[in-house]
C-alpha cells in the first residue's frame, strides 16, 4: 500500500500530561530562579518573602475559583462573561449565611448563590438561546443591583449591617506545619541567594494557611481528574467540541450544559464565598473586585486547562500581593523580573524560528528593562495598575496557541445534526 | 414487496409506509424498505429523495408522522439515536460525527453508560480493530487522521456498540478509490461476521459493486427493490432519475492561445512553518480547463485560497490575464474577474439565513447590477437573481426565500450561476458539484462546458474522478503540496490516477 493509505504503524504511547507536568515543573523552577535573582540584584526582600507568598496564595484563589468555574462552562461550550455577577452573588450569599450559622454555612451559602445564577446563564443560553455575551453581562448588571437590594431588605439595621454590607462572619480557621515557622523564619532572614529565597517560599506555604485554600488548590487536580479521567468529564467536554457528535452518542447535551455552567456559578461563588470567610468577614459591596474578570482572562491565557489556569492565576495573586505589601518598591524590582522573563521566552521563540513573537516579546523586553534601569520607582498612581499590566503583557506573550473548546459560545439546538 | 420466504427469521430491519412532512415539503411519502439480516443492503436516488431523512427516522434522529419500524420482527418507537442504537442499529454519518480535540478512544466510548475505563476500552478496541481489520490507534486526536482513517473509526464507534445493523450513509463522498476498495472490504468483512449493512449512495456503480439488494427512492418514495445482480448502471439510473445518466464528457477542444492564469513557484506555509505548498507552477488558457487532483489535504484549499488572495503566500507570483496580481487584495481580485466556487457552499458559498438576491450580491458588491455607485442595487439585484434562477433552473418559490430553503443542489446551482456572472476570466472551482444530484450535477456541467467554450479558464479541485476526466483539458496531481504529476485526461484511467494521487507512481515533473 501507499503512503496516505497504509495505516501508520502506532506512535509510542505516552501520557501527554506528563509532559506537560514535567514542562510546568522545569517553568516554575526557571521563574523561581529568575525571582531570586532580582531579589539579589535589587534588594527588594519581599519578592520572596513568605508574607508575599502566602499573600499572593489567597489573593490567587479567588481568581482561580473564578477561573475554575470559567473552565467547567466553557469546556461545556457556553461562554461565561457572567462570572463575576455570579461571584458578587456568592459573596452575598455567603454573608447571609455567614453571619447567622457560621463560615462553613457562608461557603455553602456563597456556593448555592453562584449555582443559582449559573442556572440562570444557563436557562438563558442553553433553553432560550440568548447569545452567552448578552446573558452574562446582564448577570453581571444585576448582580451589581440586586445584592444592594437583598442587603437593604436584609442586612440593614442588624448590628454592623448595611446597604453595602452584612453582618461579621466568623473568619475560618487557619493551619500550618507545625514547627516549620521558627527555623525557615530564621533561614530567610539571612538573605542568602536562593536559599533564603526557597526558605520564605516554603515557610508562605506552609504556615498560617486557611483550611478553605487548601480546599480551593486541592480544587485543581480534582477537576483534572473530574473531567479528564471520568466519563461525566468526556461527556462535558463533548459537548463544547462538537455538540453533534455528542448528541449523535446519546450525549444529553442540554442537561451536559447545565451541569457545566452550574459547576461554574458554583466555582464562582465560592470564590465570593472564599473572600467573605477568608479576607474580610463579611459580604461588602465590590468586594470582587473584577476578580471574576480576572479569572476568565486566567483561564483563557491558562488555555482552558487546570494547570494553565493556576499558573495564570497564581501570576496575578502573586504580583497584587507584591503591590499591596511594599508598593512601589517591589512592584519596580517587577519590572526587571518581567523583562528577564519576556527575554526568556523572546530566545525560546528564536530559538524555534518563530521570528513575529520572538520581535514582539524582545520588544516587550527591552521596554520593561529601559523603564526599570531609567526610574528609580514606579509612581505611586501606576503602582495598582503595573501589576495586571505586567501579568496581562506575559501572560499575553507567554501563551501560544490557544485553543477554546471548538463548540465554545456557540448555540447549540438540538435535532441540528447532520 | 414480499417477504423472501428463503429469508432466514424476521428482517433485520422493516420500515412500512413512513411518511414524514416538513413545512412545506413531503420528505417521505409511504415509504416501505425492508432489508435482511445479514445482507448489504444499498438504498440509492438522487438527493432530496428523501434517503437521509428514512435514515435519521430508522435512527431516531427523526420520528416518522406515520408508518411503522420493526426491527427483528419487533415493532420499535425511537425517540432518540440512543434508542436506535439499544436496538442495534448505528449510523456512520456523511458528516463525520467526531471531536477533532478529542482521541479516538473519547470518541469511541462518548456516550456510553458505566465507568469511564480507559484501559478496557483500549483493549477492546484493539480487539474490535484486529477482527475487522479497520487500524485503529486509539490514542491519537481525531484532528491527525485523514479521511479513511475516520470513517473507520465512525465504522469502529458503532461496533463498539454492539450494532448488528449498519447505516452508512454516502460513504465513499470523501474518499479515493483505493480508500473505497479498503472500505468495501471492511463492509465485506462485516457482512461475513453476520452484520447487516445499509450503504446510502447516489453512486450507481459503487451501489451495484456492494450491494445484494438495493432500494430505488425517488420523489420521496419507494420505486422499487431489486436484487444487485440483475440491473445494470443505466437501468437504475433510469429508476432514480426517470432518464439517463449525465457524463462529464466534454466534446472538443476550446484551448485559446493567450494565458489567462499564470502561477510561478508558488509557495505557502502554515504558521508553524511547515510548507503546505512548494513551488507550485501552472498555466491556465482562455477555453481551458485544469483539473487538479489529489486526496484530500494536499494543498489543493491552500491553492485555491493563495489564488483568491485569502492565504498569504510565501514565494511566487500569480498573474491574471498578463497582470501581476500578486500583491492585490481579494475584492481586487474579484473585480478583475475572478469567480469561485467554495468547497463548502453553506459555510463559504451562502448567506443561509438571508435571501437568495443578497445573496447573489456577495463578491459582487462593486459591479453592477448588483451596485450603483456605493449603494447596493436591491432592483437590480433581484432582476438578476431572477435571471439565474431561469436560466439555471434553481427550484425556489422566489429571491426573497432565505438561502436554506433550497435544497442542496439548488443552492450550488445559484452558487455557480453567481460565479458565472459578470463575464469572469477565470473560475476557481472547488468541488463544484460536491453533494448534489445527478441534475443538478449535469447542469452544472453543461454550465461550465458554455462558459469554457465562450473563452473561460476553469480551475477544477474535484474529488471526484469522473468529474476531473471528463471536464479537464489537462490533469494535475497534487501531493504534499507539490504538483507531481501532469496528465493527459483522455488517456489516463481512474486506477493510474489513483496511483499518482497517494504517490505510488510518480512522474519527473517538468513544467
Amino acid at each position: 500500500m501507499t503512503a496516505v493509505i497504509e495505516r501508520p504503524a502506532a506512535p509510542p504511547v505516552r501520557a501527554p500530561w506528563r509532559d506537560r507536568v514535567r514542562r510546568a515543573a522545569i517553568w516554575a523552577a526557571l521563574v523561581f530562579v529568575t525571582l531570586a535573582v532580582v531579589r539579589q540584584v535589587t534588594g527588594a526582600n519581599a519578592l520572596t518573602s513568605a508574607g508575599t507568598v502566602n499573600d499572593a496564595i489567597g489573593l490567587a484563589v479567588p481568581i482561580g475559583l473564578a477561573a475554575l468555574g470559567g473552565l467547567f462552562s466553557e469546556r461545556a461550550g457556553v461562554v461565561n462573561i457572567g462570572l463575576e455577577g455570579m461571584m458578587i452573588f456568592g459573596t452575598w450569599f455567603a454573608g447571609w449565611a455567614g453571619y447567622q450559622w457560621g463560615p462553613w454555612a457562608a461557603v455553602l451559602g456563597g456556593i448555592a448563590g453562584g449555582a443559582l445564577f449559573g442556572l440562570v446563564h444557563a436557562l438563558a443560553t442553553v433553553t432560550f438561546g440568548v447569545d452567552h455575551i448578552i446573558s452574562g453581562v446582564a448577570i453581571n448588571i444585576i448582580a451589581v443591583g440586586a445584592t444592594r437590594y437583598l442587603s437593604s431588605r436584609f442586612f440593614l439595621g442588624r448590628e454592623d449591617g448595611g446597604v453595602n454590607q452584612s453582618p461579621s462572619v466568623p473568619l475560618i480557621g487557619r493551619v500550618g506545619v507545625p514547627g516549620a515557622g521558627g527555623p525557615l523564619g530564621t533561614l530567610e532572614g539571612k538573605h542568602w541567594f536562593l536559599v533564603s529565597d526557597l526558605a520564605g517560599l516554603l515557610r508562605g506555604l506552609f504556615t498560617d494557611v486557611s483550611l478553605l485554600t487548601i480546599l480551593a488548590v486541592l480544587l485543581v487536580p480534582a477537576a483534572f481528574w473530574l473531567l479528564w479521567r471520568t466519563g461525566f468529564g468526556l461527556r462535558l467536554r463533548s459537548v463544547g467540541e462538537s455538540p453533534v457528535a455528542a448528541e449523535s452518542l446519546g450525549v444529553p447535551v442540554y442537561t451536559m450544559k447545565y451541569a457545566g455552567v452550574v459547576i461554574s456559578g458554583a466555582l464562582a461563588g465560592l470564590g465570593g464565598a472564599f473572600l467573605v470567610t477568608v479576607y474580610d468577614g463579611k459580604f461588602l459591596e465590590n468586594q470582587t473586585g473584577g476578580r471574576g474578570f480576572i479569572g476568565l482572562a486566567a483561564m483563557i491565557f491558562g488555555n482552558w486547562r487546570p494547570g494553565g489556569l493556576a499558573a495564570g492565576s497564581a501570576l496575578f495573586g502573586y504580583t497584587d500581593s507584591l503591590r499591596l505589601r511594599e508598593g512601589s518598591a517591589a512592584v519596580h524590582a517587577l519590572l526587571l523580573f518581567a523583562a528577564i522573563l519576556l527575554a526568556i521566552l523572546a530566545i525560546r521563540a528564536g530559538v524555534t524560528r518563530r521570528w513575529i513573537p520572538a520581535g514582539a516579546l524582545a520588544v516587550a523586553a527591552v521596554g520593561f528593562g529601559v523603564v526599570f534601569a531609567v526610574t528609580d520607582q514606579v509612581p505611586a498612581v501606576l503602582t495598582p495598575l503595573v501589576p495586571y499590566a505586567v501579568t496581562l503583557v506575559v501572560l499575553a506573550l507567554a501563551a501560544k496557541r490557544l485553543r477554546m473548546p471548538a463548540a465554545d459560545g456557540l448555540r447549540y439546538r438540538k435535532g441540528e445534526t447532520g | 414487496m414480499t417477504a423472501d420466504p428463503t429469508a432466514p427469521g424476521p428482517p433485520a430491519v422493516e420500515l412500512r409506509g413512513i411518511t414524514k412532512t416538513f413545512p412545506g415539503v413531503v420528505a417521505n411519502h409511504d415509504v416501505d424498505l425492508e432489508v435482511r439480516a445479514g445482507e448489504v443492503h444499498a438504498v440509492c436516488g438522487e438527493n432530496g429523495a428523501g434517503k437521509s431523512t428514512l435514515m435519521k427516522i430508522l435512527y431516531g434522529m427523526q420520528r416518522p408522522d406515520s408508518g411503522t419500524i420493526a426491527v427483528r420482527g419487533e415493532q420499535v418507537k425511537f425517540r432518540s439515536p440512543a434508542d436506535a442504537i439499544k436496538s442495534g442499529i448505528g449510523m456512520v454519518h456523511q458528516h463525520f460525527m467526531l471531536a477533532d480535540n478529542l482521541t479516538v478512544l473519547e470518541n469511541v466510548v462518548l456516550g456510553l453508560p458505566g465507568r469511564f475505563d480507559p484501559a478496557a476500552a483500549r483493549t477492546r478496541i484493539g480487539e474490535l480493530s484486529a477482527r475487522y481489520g479497520l487500524g485503529v490507534d486509539p490514542d491519537r486526536l481525531v484532528e491527525q487522521l485523514g479521511v479513511g482513517e475516520r470513517q473507520r473509526i465512525e465504522i469502529l464507534k458503532v461496533l463498539y456498540r454492539g450494532a448488528r445493523v449498519i447505516i452508512l450513509d454516502e460513504p465513499t463522498a470523501v474518499l479515493v478509490p483505493q480508500e473505497v476498495d479498503e472500505l468495501f472490504g471492511n463492509l465485506a468483512g462485516l457482512r461475513a461476521e453476520g452484520l447487516t449493512v445499509l450503504f446510502i449512495s447516489h453512486k450507481l456503480d459503487e451501489v451495484i459493486r456492494v450491494a445484494d439488494r438495493i432500494t430505488v427512492l425517488r420523489q420521496g418514495t419507494t420505486v422499487t427493490t431489486v436484487e444487485a445482480g440483475s440491473v445494470t448502471t443505466a437501468q437504475l439510473a433510469h429508476l432514480m432519475v426517470g432518464g439517463d445518466l449525465p457524463t462529464p464528457e466534454t466534446r472538443e477542444s476550446t484551448v485559446r492561445d493567450e494565458v489567462t492564469l499564470g502561477v510561478r513557484d508558488l509557495s505557502v506555509r502554515s504558521d508553524a512553518g511547515r510548507d503546505l505548498l512548494s513551488g507550485v507552477g501552472l498555466s491556465i488558457r482562455a477555453g481551458e480547463v485544469v483539473g487538479i487532483a489529489g486526496v484530500e489535504g494536499n494543498g489543493q484549499a491552500e491553492l485555491v485560497e493563495a489564488l483568491l488572495g485569502t492565504r498569504p503566500i510565501a514565494t511566487g507570483a500569480v498573474t491574471l490575464a498578463g497582470e501581476d496580481i500578486t500583491a492585490w487584495p481579494t475584492s481586487r481580485r474579484r473585480e478583475a474577474g475572478i469567480g469561485y466556487i467554495p468547497e463548502d457552499r453553506q459555510r463559504q458559498g451562502l448567506l443561509l439565513t438571508q435571501p437568495l438576491w443578497e445573496n447573489r450580491i456577495l463578491g459582487h458588491q462593486t459591479r453592477p447590477p448588483s451596485s450603483r455607485g456605493v449603494f447596493i442595487s436591491r432592483r437590480g439585484a433581484r432582476k438578476d437573481t431572477e435571471r439565474i434562477v431561469a436560466e439555471f433552473g434553481v427550484k425556489t418559490p422566489g429571491v426573497d426565500v432565505p438561502a436554506f430553503a433550497l435544497s442542496g443542489g439548488n443552492q450550488q446551482k445559484l452558487v455557480v450561476g453567481r460565479e458565472l456572472s459578470g463575464s469572469p476570466k477565470l473560475l476557481v472551482a472547488a468541488h463544484p458539484t460536491r453533494g448534489v444530484d445527478v441534475g443538478a450535477q449535469a447542469l452544472i456541467w453543461d454550465k461550465l462546458r458554455d462558459a469554457r467554450a465562450a473563452g473561460l479558464a476553469v480551475l477544477l479541485v474535484s474529488a471526484d474522478l469522473e468529474e476531473l476526466l471528463g471536464l479537464s483539458d489537462t490533469l494535475k496531481v497534487m501531493l504534499r503540496g507539490r504538483i507531481v504529476a501532469t496528465l493527459d485526461p483522455a488517456t489516463v484511467t481512474p486506477a493510474e490516477l489513483g496511483e499518482y494521487m497517494t504517490g505510488v507512481a510518480t512522474q519527473e515533473a517538468t513544467p
